[in-house]
């Protein structure tokens, strides 16, 4: 953790802080920019509930005790930002999706069917048979990032363990679809064409960050219902 | 006073939180300390607790965070949004019904009440 320190407390003040931090940092699982924030917050607010038990009159040493027994184990701070931590790292996968879906999906629809206005919906279905794939996909991601947002005021919270899922199933999706197109190419008798490189290049380096965001969710998912 | 068990609290933390930070902009542990000194000690929630529902309720939307540095520490201050007061409002005005319902029903009086 960066080296925030206690500007008001000494050394022996530092180190049990320092030690519950570091456990702490440990037993968190999330998004990198997110755990280290939340330590931050909890070192400055570790640090003003220090200084404001030794204003009172109490010894360091016995106010960074009881401070940190205030805070709760690290075991139980750790559990109680779980649930927010699930879901960032939920909504972090799904807006990954969103960003490189287009990205891909132009490639591809420029090499199988580079006129979809012309050719209908039946036609586009027969050149990108995994059209309800990706519709699915947007429809989950969409339903998610609405139930875990701002939107969560009016409609009903999705769970954590529901965002996890979702992540899980749009990865996995977002696999076999990249995997189903780049075979349905390879398999046809068109030519290896320089789109044809790019789009395929696209799908298999989307295939490997899946497979790593499958593996972390479900990581995740797992660790928050041990 | 007797302090009340977090889960008492269950569903009324978003309104308790969002009514402290409506005079202005708060960190952290202070949010922590006005609920412990409006309630005269009653509520005296775990910090794990609060932080996170801190985070949820930015995540909602209903309130926003700056940080600042100071005194070479990184501080986080959170502030309500337009929506936040809105919401504040409204869970206001369900607390007093939800109030008035249990408090007549646990001293059997009459609800609602006719004057």
């Amino acid at each position: 953790m960066a080296g925030h320190r206690l500007s008001t407390s000494s050394t022996s003040a530092q180190a049990p802080v320092d030690a519950y931090l570091n456990e702490l940092s440990h037993l968190l699982h999330g998004p990198r920019r997110r755990r280290t924030r939340i330590l931050a917050e909890l070192r400055d607010g570790l640090g003003q509930a220090i200084a404001d038990h030794t204003t009172h009159g109490r010894a360091e040493g016995q106010a960074v005790e009881s401070v940190i027994d205030q805070f709760g184990t690290p075991q139980a701070v750790a559990d109680a930002f779980a649930d927010e931590l699930i879901t960032a790292s939920a909504r972090r996968t799904i807006a990954w999706y969103i960003a490189t879906g287009p990205l891909v999906g132009t490639w591809w629809l420029q090499l199988l069917q580079p006129h979809p206005w012309r050719a209908g919906v039946l036609g586009l279905l027969a050149a990108i048979p995994i059209l309800p794939l990706i519709a699915v996909a947007i429809a989950t991601a969409a339903g998610t990032f609405a139930t875990t947002g701002r939107l969560i005021r009016w409609l009903p919270e999705a769970s954590p363990d529901r965002a996890a899922c979702a992540a899980i199933a749009i990865a996995a999706l977002a696999v076999v679809g990249d995997l189903a197109v780049i075979t349905l190419y390879l398999q046809s008798d068109a030519s290896l064409r320089p789109l044809a490189i790019v789009a395929i290049s696209c799908s298999a380096v989307r295939i490997g960050c899946s497979v790593v965001a499958l593996l972390h969710a479900t990581r995740m998912r797992r660790s928050s219902t041990l | 006073m007797l302090p009340m068990r977090p889960e008492l609290l269950k569903g009324h933390l978003d309104a308790l939180l969002l009514a402290v930070l409506e005079p202005g902009p708060q960190h952290g542990y202070a949010v922590i300390e006005s609920l412990r000194s409006s309630s005269d000690g009653a509520l005296d929630l775990p910090t794990g607790t609060v932080y996170p529902a801190l985070h949820r309720l930015e995540r909602a939307g209903l309130i926003a965070s700056d940080w600042e540095t100071v005194g070479g520490r990184r501080r986080r201050a959170y502030r309500l949004t337009a929506s936040g007061h809105t919401a504040l409002r409204e869970q206001r005005a369900i607390w007093d019904q939800f109030a008035a319902a249990v408090t007549a029903v646990l001293r059997g009086r009459p609800w609602p009440a006719t004057v």
